[in-house]
């Protein structure tokens, strides 16, 4: 099962790309996301997220994202909009009176959460995880140990979604009501799951830390990297536009 | 007991994993589900337990459409052994693990404490053995005890035996069939023809997604196409005796068991002297 933040083969220019220029773009959207107070341009860069779906070859793969986020996001909402009491009422819920400014609160918060999430998914989904350590160690001198930690945590997120997801048919098949659609109940009932899953998080990283040993990884250096990674005119322009974004937000 | 009807499954929107499988198991048979890897076997378990729905055609247990039903109510009536133990054990003593599944299946404090001793002698288990600090033949046990403690109607096995030495082999193997005996209905997904010959009274072959051949486990084992067109090759001792039969000697059709071989060679060795 393919999922969250695993890679997805291509040749678009995209996947071409230096990784350094698609990270930094991600992070350059969250910052323009936290600095503007502008609804148009969070949702402009809702769009220019799809779009990166679009160019990458992975819209699908995009949506069920969103869709998945939209789920989180429309709890956030929901608390959001009931905690805000300044304002003037929009409606009533019983007693208690939903502002106007609440729900644009609400809904900026919700747009953030998704803006700043879609690009880094995306672009990791569109990024070999390889190529990224090996420009981090050789372009950003980063130690080797570490760009390797910080690949594979990114690498073992799919992993554990899948781990997490087949512990969970294990306990319907005993009779765990995971089947149910009541959303808390569910919530509820994946908290006493931590244990087995950590457990076996565990004992999956200690056999990889022996594997990597075996396979000499204190024998690497920086300067033994197969692929170079070079910025060229569509990383320049990438960058260009990230920078634009927050300048956008900044002005409006 | 099962009867899939038609049934196609797959898992993306495009492609399919399982192509209009229509077959029925018997109630009171132990039924083997052998094919190469990849073949969709495992698929084929989760459809019959209801943990997945078929994207075509449908499946009845016991003449209920398994769709309509939840997955989780039909655990005091199915017992399903995942390929992987580790997924499945999730307490911190082989006895709390057991008490796991007879919680939500079986009412009766004194049944459950007779179904759990019953089991733990059987399997020779330690109810204050920490599951994660056993070895994996040991832990493929503790898994399979919680998968049948409560002793469902129909138990599903994939892959018991992978992975395991022959002593715990016939072990498992043996309270399989005494469980079946009493009235268990058995589901196994097996790559071991031997195990397939010795305990399964009917066989389903798999090969990419499709039934290739279905039947009663010698008529199964002894057909030479079923079992090569699948990858598979047939046990050793159904092997010789079609190798002797293809270099010209006679009597030797039908034998799957070392003492009728034994029996068959002697005949014709005495047959040859005289
Ligand atoms: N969760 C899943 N998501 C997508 N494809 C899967 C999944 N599980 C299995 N498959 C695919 O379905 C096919 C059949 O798998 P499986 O039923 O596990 O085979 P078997 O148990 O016979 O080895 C394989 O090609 C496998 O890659
Ligand atoms: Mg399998």
């Amino acid at each position: 099962m393919k999922g969250l933040m695993n890679y997805f083969p291509g040749d678009t220019f995209l996947h071409r790309m230096d990784p350094r220029s698609k990270i930094v773009f991600s992070l350059l959207v969250c910052i323009a996301c936290f600095v503007t107070n502008n609804i148009y341009v969070l949702l402009g860069i809702l769009v220019l997220d799809l779009l990166i779906g679009v160019f990458g070859g992975i819209f699908t793969q995009a949506l069920r994202l969103l869709k998945g986020l939209l789920k989180i996001a429309l709890f956030l909402f929901i608390l959001q909009a009931l905690v805000m009491r300044a304002g003037t009422p929009a409606f009533y819920i019983g007693k208690l009176a939903i502002t106007w400014e609440g729900l644009k609160t609400a809904l900026m918060g919700v747009l953030r959460l998704i803006d700043i999430t879609l690009p880094l998914a995306l672009m990791i989904s569109l990024t070999r995880m390889s190529d990224l350590s090996n420009a981090l160690v050789s372009r950003w001198h980063v130690p080797y140990k570490y760009a390797f930690a910080i690949t594979s945590t990114i690498r073992f997120i799919p992993v554990f979604t899948s781990d997490l997801r087949s512990i969970m048919e294990a306990q319907t098949a005993r009779g765990v009501e995971f089947d149910t659609k009541n959303f808390f109940k569910k919530a509820s009932l994946i908290v006493p799951l931590c244990v087995p899953l950590l457990i076996s998080s565990v004992k999956k990283i200690e056999t990889a830390a022996m594997a990597v040993e075996l396979r000499g990884f204190n024998l690497r250096t920086k300067d033994s990297s197969s692929k170079v990674s070079q910025f060229h005119l569509p990383d320049y322009l990438l960058l260009l536009l990230g920078i634009g974004l927050i300048v956008l937000a900044v002005l409006i | 007991m099962i009867r899939f009807e038609k049934v196609s499954f797959s898992y993306m929107e495009e492609g399919s994993t399982l192509q209009d499988l229509s077959f029925t198991i018997e109630k009171g048979s132990i039924t083997a589900l052998v094919g190469a890897n990849g073949a969709g076997k495992t698929t084929l378990a989760k459809l019959i337990r209801g943990l997945i729905h078929p994207t075509a055609g449908r499946i009845l247990f016991e003449e209920e459409d398994i769709s309509k039903c939840k997955a989780s109510t039909l655990a005091a009536r199915m017992g399903y052994l995942f390929q992987n133990p580790d997924r499945q054990i999730c307490k911190n003593t082989v006895g709390e693990e057991l008490d796991f599944t007879l919680e939500r299946t079986v009412q009766d404090p004194i049944e459950r404490q007779r179904l759990k001793d019953d089991v733990l002698n059987a399997l020779q288990l330690d109810p204050a053995d920490e599951p994660f600090l056993l070895s994996r033949g040991e832990r493929q046990k503790v898994a399979l005890a919680s998968a049948l403690v409560h002793r469902p109607q129909l138990l599903i096995l994939d892959e018991p035996t992978t992975g395991l030495d022959y002593k715990e082999c016939t072990q498992i193997m043996e309270y399989v069939q005494a469980l079946n005996r009493q009235g268990v209905t058995v589901v196994m997904v097996c790559h071991d023809m031997e195990i397939v010959l010795d305990y399964a009274d009917h066989v389903i072959v798999m090969h990419s997604g499709k039934i290739t051949a279905d039947g009663k486990t010698r008529q199964i084992l002894q057909d030479p196409t079923a079992l090569t067109s699948s990858a598979l090759l047939p046990p050793q001792i159904i092997g010789l005796a079609a190798r002797l039969m293809a270099d010209g000697y006679s009597g030797f059709e039908g034998i799957c068991t070392v003492d009728a071989m034994a029996t068959q060679i002697e005949a014709a060795r005495k047959a040859v002297t005289a």
